[in-house]
């Protein structure tokens, strides 16, 4: 039975992919036609690899329409509803790493923790006559982080897909809740991370639907795994 | 068990309550998404059926009465007034399904609150009765205005004034609460020059202005260089102050309260003897919407008060309310929303309070 590996269709995660497979012994034939987002790998008649962008790796994998996939999991805990029972980490690829925090404007030298934040939002709509705001993209996980985890309820979400640290200072929104690999860009637009306000350290990896027992599969997890760990 | 689902079944819940003395609501099904999301909080969007309509706005399929109702109100209504309504709601990530059949009743104005709260309780229990939910029902009464007086009371930091209020009715994250109160507070990081400047208010003002101007935040419509020093501040003191143990333990004592109503009065006045503070003035208000819940013919001895029962929400402002039956199925939940309208976009306070009644969950009822 043919199997579909998808991998990010471009960027520095495509690049990375690609490399590992290749250094795991997976020989990627790049179709003849660039534009094409279909490969072929040499001696792997069953495995077909489709070249998706990273978001909707995520929910191809979780509709059954891909088999495994290499993606962020950030994207996987955003996109996936309950991504826990239904899809595996199978491998995780040490690239790509980032952190998806809450960051507030440094000047709010009073907030330190969720809990600090927690009471600014109690009392914000009496102070200001509307919620306190979050730029993000990731509702899903914004929601946990903030209702599950700490408990926190009063906050509106305004949606924003790029440029997101710039929300407090347009006042788009007061703080944000987005991805970070070095901190800089927060830095420079004078935001600071939360002490507990780390909600994921994501990285890249193999994702495959639970109880996946392709035995191609199964290969490609075993040499990314072993590459991985030396 | 959509035993109420019919139109004549629905008719004559309308006519049950119309006979209370409630106007009948017209609800849309479809809703503007923002006034929800906007009083309830993002958690909601989790929760409803939200769709973006081409103009941009968000609608939803209406997940409940109380806000629909007080908008129609502030539309054209003319205080006191009360509504009613029957018909479903909708609502995701419910074990028990999607939709539900409601009915209740939205008492907006009337400003002699404790005549309000025992009327509504009283046709809250009426009708059900009507209805033919089966006995024994069981009434639990809370009121966070006893809670707040109690934070008062026990002269706790305003900072956690805030984030115990804030977490009443919810019973995880009371327990973090008390948890973290009882741990020592921490100091928060922050350069030198504000640190520096944490003894004088002005001073403190000024340069938390100079790193929001670097920043470029806005100057207005958000948190202000004066509120995040009055903050600061004040959680300075609190870190230094010594942790209350005994606090935390008589809040702990205090939200454990659970009598029938006819004992409440006495239970809050041992509490604040053990306790030592003054609560008499609220004890004096729990005992006068006792004696107006006797005066509308209900027996205290059917009620329970729980001192910990609270909605998490921040415009239920009183009492709340549910009546459970044999099986501990919630069949009504109401409350006092006193916050609610102006929220809404009244241009003053407007006391409101109402219930709202599961239908579908009324097993055995009339068919």
């Amino acid at each position: 039975m043919t199997v579909t590996l998808a991998l990010p269709s471009k960027g520095r995660l495509r690049e990375k992919a690609m490399q590992l497979l290749i250094d795991a012994g997976y020989e990627i034939q790049e179709p003849a036609d660039k534009r094409s987002y279909r490969a072929t790998v040499t001696g792997e008649k069953d495995l077909e690899v489709a070249f998706l962008s990273a978001s909707e790796i995520a929910r191809e994998l979780a509709l059954g329409n891909v088999d495994a996939g290499i993606t962020g999991e950030d994207l996987v805990r955003e996109n996936v509803p309950d991504s826990e029972a239904k899809l595996e980490m199978a491998v995780k690829l040490g690239f790509g790493g980032a952190d998806v925090v809450v960051a507030v404007p440094e000047a709010w030298y009073d907030v330190a923790t969720m809990a600090d934040l927690g009471e600014v939002a109690a009392s914000f709509r009496a102070r200001y006559g509307r919620r306190l705001r979050i730029a993000t993209k990731y509702f899903e996980l914004t929601q946990k982080h903030f209702s599950e985890r700490h408990g926190i309820q009063l906050y509106r979400i305004i949606e924003s897909f790029g440029a997101t640290e710039g929300a407090p200072a347009t006042g788009q929104a007061d703080i944000i809740v987005d991805i970070t690999s070095s901190g800089e860009t927060l830095r420079a637009n004078h935001l600071k991370v939360l002490d507990d306000g780390v909600i994921l350290k994501s990285q890249a990896c193999l994702f495959m639907r639970s109880n996946e027992d392709d035995q191609t599969i199964a290969r490609l997890r075993a040499a990314l795994t072993k590459l991985v760990r030396f | 068990m959509k035993q109420f689902g019919s139109f004549s079944a629905r008719a004559s819940i309308e006519d049950l309550l119309v006979t209370r003395g409630a106007k009948l609501a017209v609800v849309d099904v479809l809703q503007p998404a923002e006034p929800f999301l906007d009083t309830a909080g993002d958690e909601l969007r989790r929760r409803i059926f939200m769709a973006r309509g081409v103009d941009g706005r968000n609608v939803c399929l209406r997940p409940e009465f109380t806000i629909p109702v007080c908008l129609a109100h502030l539309k054209n209504g003319t205080h006191p007034a009360r509504h009613a309504y029957v018909g479903e709601v909708f609502r995701q990530g419910r074990s028990e399904g999607m939709e539900f059949l409601q009915a209740g009743i939205e008492d907006i104005g009337d400003a002699d609150r404790n005549a309000a709260d025992a009327r509504i309780i009283r046709d809250a229990f009426e009708t059900l009765d009507a209805l033919g939910a089966a006995k024994p029902l069981k009434v639990t009464l809370g009121d966070q205005s006893v809670f707040d007086a109690v934070l008062r009371a026990l002269e706790l930091p305003a900072g956690w004034r805030v984030r115990l209020a804030d977490a009443f009715g919810d019973a995880d994250a009371m327990a973090a609460q008390l948890a973290a109160l009882a741990a020592p507070a921490l100091v928060p990081e922050m350069p030198s020059h504000i640190a520096d400047a944490t003894d004088n208010m002005d001073m403190l003002t000024a340069e938390i202005e100079t790193s929001m101007e670097a920043a470029g935040l806005p100057q207005s419509g958000g948190r202000t260089a004066s509120d995040i020093a009055n903050r600061l501040i004040s959680k300075l003191k609190e870190a230094r102050a010594t942790a209350a143990p005994e606090r935390v333990a008589q809040l702990e004592a205090f939200l454990a309260i659970n009598v029938p109503l006819v004992e409440a009065v006495g239970a809050l006045e041992g509490f604040a003897d053990a306790a030592n503070v003054d609560l008499n003035a609220a004890i004096n208000a729990f005992g006068k919407r006792i004696d107006a819940l006797q005066g509308e013919g209900l027996d205290p001895a059917n009620i329970e008060y729980a001192a910990s029962f609270g909605r998490a929400l921040d415009y239920y402002t009183g009492l709340v309310f549910e009546v459970v039956d044999k099986d501990r199925a919630v069949l009504v939940g109401g409350g006092r929303y006193d916050r609610l309208l102006e929220m809404l976009g009244a241009e003053k306070p407007v006391p409101g309070v109402g219930f709202s009644i599961w239908l579908d969950r009324i097993a055995g009822g009339a068919t």
